[in-house]
C-alpha cells in the first residue's frame, strides 16, 4: 500500500520525480496491454479453439497488443515528461524511461520466453521465390524437411490445393504450432507429387529483433516529445483501442463472409474476396442449424424481457427510493443494510431455490399463468428482483441529493405528496431514472443465465439463450453465422446508446443554492 | 390575518426545536424572528406552513385552530432562503405552479403571473429556467411565486442570505414595501438583527428555542429586557462588565477592578437597594472620548468601518468598544480619556441576566 501511495503521489517538480512518473505510466501502459494480450492468446484462443476459423481472428488480435504493447508504453513514458520546460532534458528523460521500460519488457520476455526469445516454429529448410513456385534452395541437416523427403531444388507451389507464395508460406508456418502437418504440393523433375512436413520449434534468441524492438522504442521516444500540438494523448488513446475497433469490425466483416482469416474475408479458393449475405438469411425466417425458433418471436421475447424490466424496476426503485431517502419508518434501517446485503449476492448460488419458487408459482390462480416456470413473466420476476437492489440504492442516492427546500415549497404550493413526488421531484432525477432504465434495458436485453436457467422451448427463448443454442451444437459451429445473430442483437443497444448519450450527459443546472 | 400561536413546542426526538412559544400578531403586521443559528427560527416557521407538525400546543389563523390542516389548506406564501425554486420548469411554470394546482382557469393564470412578474420587475425573464438566472433574479421569481396565490400569510426564512450586500439593502426596502402595500400579514426569519430592526413592526427574539422577548424594534434596542437581547440587538454589541456598587461622599458611584463611575441621581436609589454584583451594559456609542473625561485608557486595536472608526480600549485588565471619528486618527498604543453617558447605562441581574429597571 505504501508504495501504491508513493507511486500516486509522484512530486512532478523533481527531475526525478519526473522520470519517475514517465516510468511508472510507461510501465502501467505496458502491463495493461500485455494483460489484454495474455487475455486473448491464452483465455479467449483456448476457449473457442475448436473453431479454427475464430482462431485467427483471437491471434490476429493478441498480436495486435503485443505489437501496440510497446508503442503505447512508450508514448505514455514520452508524454509523462512533454511538457517539461527545457525539451532536451524532456529528451532524455523520455530516452531513459523508454530504455528502462524497454529493459524490463525484453527482461520478462527472456524469463517467460517469450517474443525473440520465444520458440519459433519452422520447417527447416531455405527457399526463394520464382516465377514456378517456391525453389527449395538447402535444408537443414537432419531437420523436419529433409526428414520428410524435400529436397534441394524442389519446386512448391501449393499447400494442400491453396496456391502459395514464400511470403504466404512464411506466414502460415508462423503461426504453426508444433508438429502441425503442412502437405506441400511441389514439382521434382517435371512430375507433381506431394509430402507431409510437420513444424518443429527451434529455439535461440533473435538479436536482431531485440536491437530493432529498442531502435523503434528510441524513435517513438523522441517522436512522443517533438511530436507538435496537443493530438499525442489521441493518439496513444487511438493505439490502445485499436484491438477493440478491429474486433468490432471482425464482427461486421465477419457477418458478410463464408469464412475469414485474421479480419480479412476468403472465398472458397482461400482468396480474398467472396463477400455474401447468407448469414443474414435468418431474418427472413430461414431455419438455421436446424433450430425450430423464429428469429422474430425470439427478439420479440428479448424486448418484451427488457421492457418489462425497465417498467417495473424503475416504478419500484423509484418509489422505494424515494421512501427510504424521505421517510421515517421502522426498520428503514434494516432494510437499507438489508438491500445492500442483497446485492452483493450472487444470482448464481439462488438458481435451484428459485427453480422451486416458480414452480410453486405457477400454481397460483391466475397469476400463475403470468409468472411461474418458463413463462416470460417468471423469469422477469427474477431479474427485476437481482436488479432491484442495485437500482433503490441509486434512486436513493440521486433522491438524497434533493433538496428538502425544494419539496416543501411545493407542499406549501398547494401539492398532494403523490403530485410533489411526480412533477417535482421525479423531474429532477431524470438522469438517474434514464441511467437505471437504459442498465434495466441493457440488462433485460442481454439476459442470459436467467431465461436459459428457467425457460424450455420457442416461448421464452430470448436472443442470447439462441445466441448459445447456436454454438452448443456437437456439429461444428458456422461462427458467421454466430456473428451475425450476434451482430443482430446488438444492433438495438447501439441505438439506445446513440438517443440516450445526450440525455445523460444532458444534466439539469440547479435553481437552488446552499440551505441552512 | 391574526396569528397566535400557544404553548407551542417542537422536539425531535430529545433535540428541542421550539419550546413553549406564545405569541400574537395582528393582522397586516411584519414581524422578524430573530435569533442565533439553530434557535428554532426554521422550526417554528416550518409549523406555520403546516410541514412540521407541532409536539404541543395550537396555531391559530384568524379564528380558525389550523394544527390539523395540510399545508395546501393554509393558504399562506413561502420564501425559503435556498429559493428552492423548481430548476426543471420555467420562470412562468415556477409561478405559475400555485395556480396551476388550484386550477386557475389558464387565462387567469396567464394574467396573473405576468401581472406578480410585473410587480417584481422579472416579466422580462419568464422564459428562463432558475439555472439561468442570478441570485437576486432567483430570489425575486421565488418571492413571485408566493405572492401570486394572493396568500393570507407570507413567510420568509432568511430570504436574503445569500445575496450580495447591495442587493440585500435594495431587497429589504421592496419587500417591506411590498408587504406594506399588500397588508399581508408578515412573519420573516432572520439572525442578521440589522434586517430586523429595519423590516419589522415587532421583533420577537429568540434563543435556544425560547422566545426571549416580542417587542418593537425601539423598545428592544432602548429597553432590552435581557442581557442576551441586549448583546444580540446593536452593531457594535454592547460592552458588558461586572460591577458592585459603592457609596463615597454621598454619592452613589459604580465600581469594579478597573474604573470607577459615578451615578446619576436617577439610578441612586436603587442602586443603594442592590446588594452584591451587577452586570452593567452600555453600548459603544455611549462611550466617547473626551480629553477631560474621567476614565483613562489605552487603545488597543483600530478597526476603521468608513464611517467610523471603532476602537478597542483597555481600561485596566477591561476592553471596551466604542465608536471615535476617524480624523483623530487614533492608533494602537495611544493614550486617551473617555466619558461615559451613564443616563443610558443599563444594569442585569448577573444570575437571571434579566434588566434591572429603576429608571
Ligand atoms: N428535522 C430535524 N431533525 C432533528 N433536529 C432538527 C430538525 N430540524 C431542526 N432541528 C434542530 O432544531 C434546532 C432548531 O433548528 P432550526 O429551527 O433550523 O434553527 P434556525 O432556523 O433558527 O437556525 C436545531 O438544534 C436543529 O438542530
Ligand atoms: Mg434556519
Amino acid at each position: 500500500m505504501a508504495a501504491a501511495g508513493a507511486l500516486t503521489n509522484i512530486n512532478t517538480d523533481s527531475m526525478s520525480g519526473r522520470l519517475l512518473l514517465a516510468l511508472r505510466n510507461g510501465l502501467l501502459a505496458a502491463l495493461a496491454m500485455a494483460l489484454l494480450a495474455f487475455l486473448f492468446h491464452s483465455l479467449l484462443r483456448p476457449m473457442i479453439g475448436s473453431a479454427l476459423v475464430e482462431e485467427t481472428l483471437t491471434i490476429t488480435l493478441s498480436r495486435l497488443f503485443l505489437v501496440l504493447l510497446p508503442i503505447a508504453a512508450y508514448l505514455a513514458a514520452g508524454t509523462a515528461v512533454r511538457n517539461m520546460e527545457e525539451r532536451h532534458k524532456a529528451l532524455i528523460l523520455a530516452l531513459v524511461a523508454v530504455t528502462a521500460v524497454y529493459a524490463l519488457v525484453v527482461g520478462a520476455q527472456a524469463l517467460l520466453g517469450a517474443g525473440p526469445f520465444a520458440p519459433r516454429p519452422s520447417l527447416q529448410f531455405s527457399a526463394r521465390q520464382t516465377d514456378e513456385g517456391i525453389l527449395v534452395e538447402a535444408l537443414e541437416a537432419g531437420g523436419a524437411a529433409e526428414l520428410a523427403g524435400l529436397q534441394p531444388g524442389d519446386i512448391i507451389t501449393a499447400i494442400r490445393r491453396d496456391q502459395v507464395t514464400l511470403t504466404e508460406l512464411n506466414q502460415r508456418v508462423g503461426l504453426a504450432e508444433e508438429d502441425d502437418p503442412f502437405r506441400l504440393r511441389y514439382i521434382r523433375n517435371g512430375e507433381q507429387d506431394q509430402l507431409t512436413v510437420r513444424a518443429v520449434l527451434q529455439t535461440g534468441v533473435d538479436n536482431s529483433a531485440i536491437v530493432t524492438g529498442l531502435v523503434i522504442a528510441l524513435v517513438i521516444a523522441s517522436l512522443s516529445i517533438y511530436w507538435p500540438g496537443r493530438t499525442l494523448p489521441y493518439i496513444l488513446l487511438a493505439v490502445s483501442l485499436l484491438p477493440m475497433v478491429v474486433g468490432y469490425l471482425w464482427l461486421i466483416i465477419a457477418t458478410f463472409s463464408y469464412r475469414t482469416r485474421g479480419i480479412l474475408p476468403l472465398d472458397g479458393a482461400g482468396n480474398i474476396g467472396g463477400l455474401t449475405i447468407e448469414n443474414w438469411g435468418f431474418l427472413l425466417g430461414e431455419d438455421i442449424a436446424g433450430l425450430e425458433f423464429s428469429i422474430w418471436q425470439v427478439t420479440l421475447n428479448s424486448f418484451l424481457l427488457a421492457v418489462l424490466m425497465t417498467a417495473v424496476v424503475l416504478l419500484v426503485s423509484s418509489m422505494a427510493g424515494y421512501a427510504l431517502s424521505r421517510m421515517s419508518f421502522a426498520g428503514r434501517k434494516f432494510f437499507l443494510s438489508f438491500t445492500l446485503i442483497l446485492h452483493g449476492f450472487p444470482a448464481v448460488t439462488l438458481l435451484i431455490p428459485i427453480f422451486f419458487i416458480l414452480l410453486n408459482l405457477g400454481n397460483l390462480p391466475l397469476i400463475g399463468q403470468l409468472i411461474g416456470f418458463n413463462t416470460l413473466g417468471g423469469i422477469a420476476l427474477v431479474m427485476v428482483a437481482f436488479d432491484l437492489p442495485l437500482g433503490i440504492w441509486l434512486m436513493k442516492g440521486f433522491f438524497d441529493h434533493i433538496p428538502w427546500d425544494m419539496e416543501r415549497s411545493a407542499l406549501i404550493d398547494g401539492a398532494s405528496r403523490w403530485r410533489v413526488y411526480r412533477e417535482i421531484v421525479l423531474p429532477q432525477i431524470r438522469p438517474g431514472l434514464l441511467a437505471l432504465g437504459i442498465f434495466a434495458f441493457i440488462g433485460g436485453w442481454n439476459a442470459f443465465l436467467i431465461p436459459q436457467t428457467y425457460s424450455i422451448g420457442a416461448g421464452t427463448v430470448n436472443l442470447p439463450v439462441f445466441l448459445n443454442e447456436l454454438i452448443d451444437e456437437t456439429a461444428p459451429v458456422d461462427w458467421n453465422q454466430v456473428a451475425a445473430v450476434g451482430l443482430f442483437q446488438l444492433i438495438p443497444i447501439f441505438i439506445f446508446f446513440v438517443f440516450a448519450q445526450e440525455y445523460l450527459l444532458n444534466i439539469y443546472a440547479g435553481g437552488t443554492k446552499g440551505s441552512s | 390575518m391574526e396569528v397566535e400561536l400557544t404553548n407551542l413546542s417542537k422536539k425531535f426526538g430529545d433535540v428541542v426545536g421550539v419550546e413553549a412559544l406564545d405569541l400574537d400578531i395582528r393582522d397586516g403586521e411584519f414581524v422578524a424572528f430573530l435569533g442565533p443559528s439553530g434557535c428554532g427560527k426554521t422550526t417554528t416557521l416550518l409549523m406555520l406552513a403546516g410541514i412540521y407538525r407541532p409536539t404541543t400546543g395550537t396555531i391559530r389563523f384568524g379564528d380558525r385552530i389550523v394544527n390539523q390542516l395540510q399545508p395546501r389548506d393554509r393558504n399562506i406564501g413561502m420564501v425559503f432562503q435556498s429559493y428552492a425554486l423548481y430548476p426543471h420548469m420555467t420562470v412562468f411554470g415556477n409561478i405559475a405552479y400555485p395556480l396551476k394546482l388550484k386550477k386557475v382557469p389558464r387565462q387567469e393564470q396567464q394574467r396573473r403571473v405576468e401581472a406578480a412578474a410585473e410587480t417584481m420587475g422579472i416579466a422580462h425573464l419568464l422564459d428562463r429556467r432558475p439555472g439561468q438566472l442570478s441570485g437576486g433574479q432567483q430570489q425575486r421569481v421565488a418571492l413571485g411565486r408566493a405572492l401570486v396565490k394572493e396568500p393570507d400569510i407570507l413567510l420568509f426564512d432568511e430570504p436574503l442570505s445569500n445575496l450580495d450586500a447591495r442587493l440585500r439593502l435594495t431587497m429589504r426596502g421592496e419587500i417591506r414595501s411590498l408587504q406594506k402595500r399588500l397588508g399581508i400579514t408578515a412573519i420573516y426569519v432572520t439572525h442578521d438583527q440589522v434586517e430586523a430592526l429595519t423590516m419589522a413592526d415587532r421583533i420577537a427574539v429568540m434563543n435556544l428555542g425560547r422566545l426571549q422577548a416580542f417587542a418593537t424594534p425601539d423598545d428592544l434596542y432602548e429597553r432590552p429586557p435581557t442581557k442576551f437581547i441586549a448583546g444580540f440587538v446593536g452593531n457594535p454589541p454592547m460592552n458588558f462588565l461586572e460591577i458592585e456598587f459603592a457609596q463615597e461622599n454621598g454619592a452613589m458611584q459604580l465600581r469594579s477592578e478597573s474604573l470607577e463611575l459615578g451615578l446619576p441621581p436617577e439610578f441612586a436609589a436603587a442602586a443603594a437597594a442592590a446588594d452584591g454584583a451587577v452586570t452593567f451594559g452600555i453600548r459603544p456609542e455611549d462611550i466617547s472620548l473626551d480629553d477631560y473625561g474621567p476614565v483613562s485608557g489605552e487603545v488597543f486595536v483600530v478597526e476603521p468601518l468608513g464611517r467610523d472608526d471603532l476602537l478597542d480600549i483597555i481600561v485596566g485588565t477591561e476592553h471596551f468598544l466604542l465608536l471615535a471619528d476617524p480624523k483623530r486618527k487614533s492608533r494602537a498604543g495611544d493614550r486617551v480619556r473617555l466619558s461615559f453617558d451613564m443616563t443610558r447605562a443599563h444594569f442585569f441581574d448577573p444570575r437571571s441576566e434579566l434588566a434591572l429597571s429603576w429608571k
